[in-house]
């Protein structure tokens, strides 16, 4: 009994700590959130163990994967403590009244330690901003070089591409369109509905600028020097397919690919390693100039006009031939909007286009830029959205 | 030991650690019995909805606390359902936000009935009234259309307010529902502020299109729904079609349970569930067969690769589903 009582008595201070040891962990836990979970656990009475876990993971985890991590921690910490706690009991019964610090169990160190640091001295403030910074795994993986991805990033990737590609299809058209409703008025429009109302400008038109749909262009360079990269820039390409309505993709080494249809179906996993085994020429040689120039000759005018960005994913190592490129990117140039090259290999802060295809391409580049994590991704749709001419977008 | 030590042991405790002025927390309601989790357990079970322990337990603090709900999970899983059944159990009002892309503020807020106001200046022209009462007139709460927000503010009883898909909304909105939701008052500028008589039960849903943002985050408090296990489901089947036959109910549910496993593009819910059910029944069908499944299966999956996919390891499904039945 006394037991019970005992560690009831230090319920609020034991919640405390268990938040300064989920703010270890990582979790963004201030006093606001303390208090609320205190607060919830005062609605209800504790004898139930379960209740008291279910308040506490109804409060705290803000996010799902902040709630599986709770739900790790939760059971640890109390296992933990509970050990402790009734080895120290036995220990000194009648050390009952004593301040909590020193009841703190040994294996409960470094929270004890952040929690004197905290009272006496704040110098441990620091530590503490730089984990709640790297938390999110988010921040993580936008900084990760696309070549150091393994499995279990893809579900993440896949989001931040996603997202990338539902801003990038969302721009706004300069011209003005009717519209029911919008801040903006069509003056012109409501004095001439008001007319046969005597002038009562009694119903308003509205105008507003449309989303404009941009048409997309992809080419991915799939050859053997690419390998690394090419798993990810297909699933850009993939993420882009399901959100972006109006585009075409093609992968090429040697020869020129058209597999549009192929991302619009089925699940990313399959669609890859069935690419891989449709398109002959998968991870072979490159042949850039080759393959841009069939794209020119058979499908341009099906697919190119002035409305389309080109976008292409190589990092210009070509063994074919270069005037071929030359003439090709020329013609891109001149009958897209933009042609947008994206290396992967640019992020590298030594990387000099020095490559011979790399340079026979580059007058005819608008955005010139790396592509080697989802950062320099996003990088890339800033430069989308501000329509900016011949760039290269410095990497730090 | 008396309770009196408990909470200023309690209290002592928090201004040790926490060392702010207002952590002296409302031990008066330390009183209340564990009935009222229970009541709002029964309280939803008695709206038709089947639930498990962590669900209970955040619609119970949300009501206690009143503190917004964030209920993020997949489509069809019911997340909107729990915001309308915690206005049946609070007998008050749900007004709903529904949020989509470009949606911004004079459409969440208020707006002047604009039409009105100049048929009523007009109608006014010739009366003797000075310009400040027309304008007062003019201004006043007739000609004012609520929109959600302030309907939830100005409501009479504290009502249920939910925000639905709030993540189709853009990001701009979101930090302006943050101000509504911290506030509770709306300025505008012809009448001055309104501060809200009651705080509204906020339900916040998402479907997570795009990441909702830490702040909102921290506003609320977060619950994952995620798709039912086979017992759940199938009590939400009895529950919501009473006259099913037990074995086809076992049956439906266990295929549910199985294509939900499969790899598609749109994961049937809850709602295409109740859909087949009630569909089968009304067939007078008292089992399952393939014949049966390839008919219907449109009822349960909206993509037509999906559909193809399904067919395609009809049998292989069965057979799990045959192994389900043996073990429950």
């Amino acid at each position: 009994m006394g037991e019970y009582m005992q560690r009831q008595t230090a319920m609020s201070a034991q919640v405390v700590l268990f938040c300064r040891y989920l703010r270890q962990a990582g979790f963004p836990l201030g006093p606001t959130e303390e208090m609320d979970a205190l607060n919830a656990l005062c609605t209800l009475p504790l004898q139930n163990q379960d209740n008291f876990r279910l308040v506490l993971r109804a409060m705290l985890p803000k996010s799902r994967p902040q709630q599986k991590k709770f739900d790790q921690l939760y059971q640890k910490y109390w296992d933990e403590l509970t050990k402790a706690v009734d080895a120290k009991i036995k220990q000194e019964e009648e050390e009952v009244l004593e301040p909590r610090q020193e009841q703190q169990p040994k294996p409960q160190q470094p929270s004890l330690q952040a929690l004197k640091d905290w009272l006496y001295n704040k110098q441990n403030d620091e530590d503490e901003e730089e984990e709640l910074a790297s938390f999110s795994t988010q921040e993580v993986i936008s900084a990760k070089d696309f070549s150091a991805f393994g499995d279990e990033d893809l579900e993440e990737v896949t989001q931040l591409i996603a997202q990338i590609g539902r801003s990038l299809a969302t721009r706004h058209n300069r011209r003005y369109k009717r519209a029911k409703w919008s801040p903006k008025l069509d003056l012109r429009r409501t004095v001439r509905l008001n007319m046969r109302r005597g002038g009562e400008m009694l119903h308003l038109a509205f105008q507003k600028k449309p989303i404009r749909k941009t048409k997309l262009l992809m080419f991915c360079d799939v050859s053997k020097s690419m390998d690394l990269y090419s798993r990810f820039l297909v699933q850009f390409m993939y993420a882009f397919q399901n959100v972006y309505q109006q585009i075409e993709t093609f992968v090429f080494s040697t020869q020129l690919h058209r597999v549009t249809e192929q991302l619009k179906e089925e699940h990313f996993e399959e669609t890859l390693s069935k690419l891989s085994e449709e398109v002959p020429d998968w991870s072979g040689g490159t042949r850039i100039g080759e393959s841009l120039l069939q794209f020119v000759e058979v499908f341009a005018p099906k697919y190119l006009d002035g409305r389309t960005i080109v976008l292409i994913m190589s990092d210009g190592w070509d063994t074919g031939n270069i005037e071929a490129l030359t003439e090709s990117m020329k013609v891109l140039h001149q009958k897209a909007t933009k042609v947008i090259w994206l290396n992967p290999l640019a992020g590298n802060p030594n990387f000099k286009p020095s490559v011979e295809g790399m340079q026979a391409a580059l007058p005819y580049i608008d955005v010139f830029a790396s592509a080697h994590s989802v950062d320099s991704l996003r990088e890339v749709v800033k430069f989308f959205r501000k329509g900016r001419k011949i760039r290269q977008i410095p990497h730090s | 030991m008396p309770a009196f030590y408990l909470q200023t042991q309690q209290k002592h405790f928090i201004q040790l650690y926490v060392g702010f002025k207002y952590a002296y927390l409302k031990l008066s309601s330390q009183n209340m019995e564990n009935k009222e989790l229970a009541k709002v357990q029964k309280m939803l079970h008695e709206q038709g909805y089947i639930t498990e322990d962590s669900i209970v337990m955040s619609v119970f603090l949300a009501m206690q606390l009143n503190k917004p709900l964030l209920i993020e999970g997949p489509a069809g899983v019911g997340k909107t359902e729990i915001a309308k059944v915690m206005a049946s159990a609070l007998e008050t009002d749900l007004i709903r936000l529904q949020c989509y892309e470009g949606l911004d503020a004079p459409q969440a807020l208020y707006e002047w009935n604009y039409q009105r106001q100049l048929l009523y200046l007009k109608m006014d022209e010739q009366s003797s009234k000075s310009v400040e009462e027309k304008e007062q007139t003019l201004f006043g709460e007739n000609f004012l259309l609520k929109r959600p927000l302030l309907q939830a503010i100005t409501h009479h009883k504290a009502p249920v307010l939910l925000i639905d898909e709030v993540d189709r909304a853009d990001e701009e909105f979101e930090s302006f529902l943050l101000e509504v939701l911290s506030d509770w008052q709306i300025t505008i500028p012809e009448i001055g502020t309104i501060q809200a008589t009651h705080k509204p039960y906020v339900v916040v849903t998402s479907n997570r299109v795009r990441e909702i943002s830490e702040a909102l985050r921290r506003r609320c408090m977060y619950l994952w729904i995620t798709y039912p296990t086979f017992e759940k489901e199938l009590n939400i089947v009895r529950g919501k079609v009473p006259q099913i036959d037990a074995k086809l109910a076992d049956q439906i549910c266990g295929f549910m349970q199985e294509v939900r496993k499969m790899r598609l593009q749109k994961i049937p819910g809850i709602a295409e569930t109740l859909d087949w059910a009630m569909a089968l029944t009304s067939l007078h069908i008292d089992h399952l067969d393939k014949k049966i499944v390839e008919d219907t299966l449109g009822i349960v999956l909206k993509d037509w690769q999906d559909i193809r996919h399904t067919q395609d390891s009809l049998s292989e499904l069965f057979e799990k589903v045959g192994v389900i039945q043996k073990l429950s």
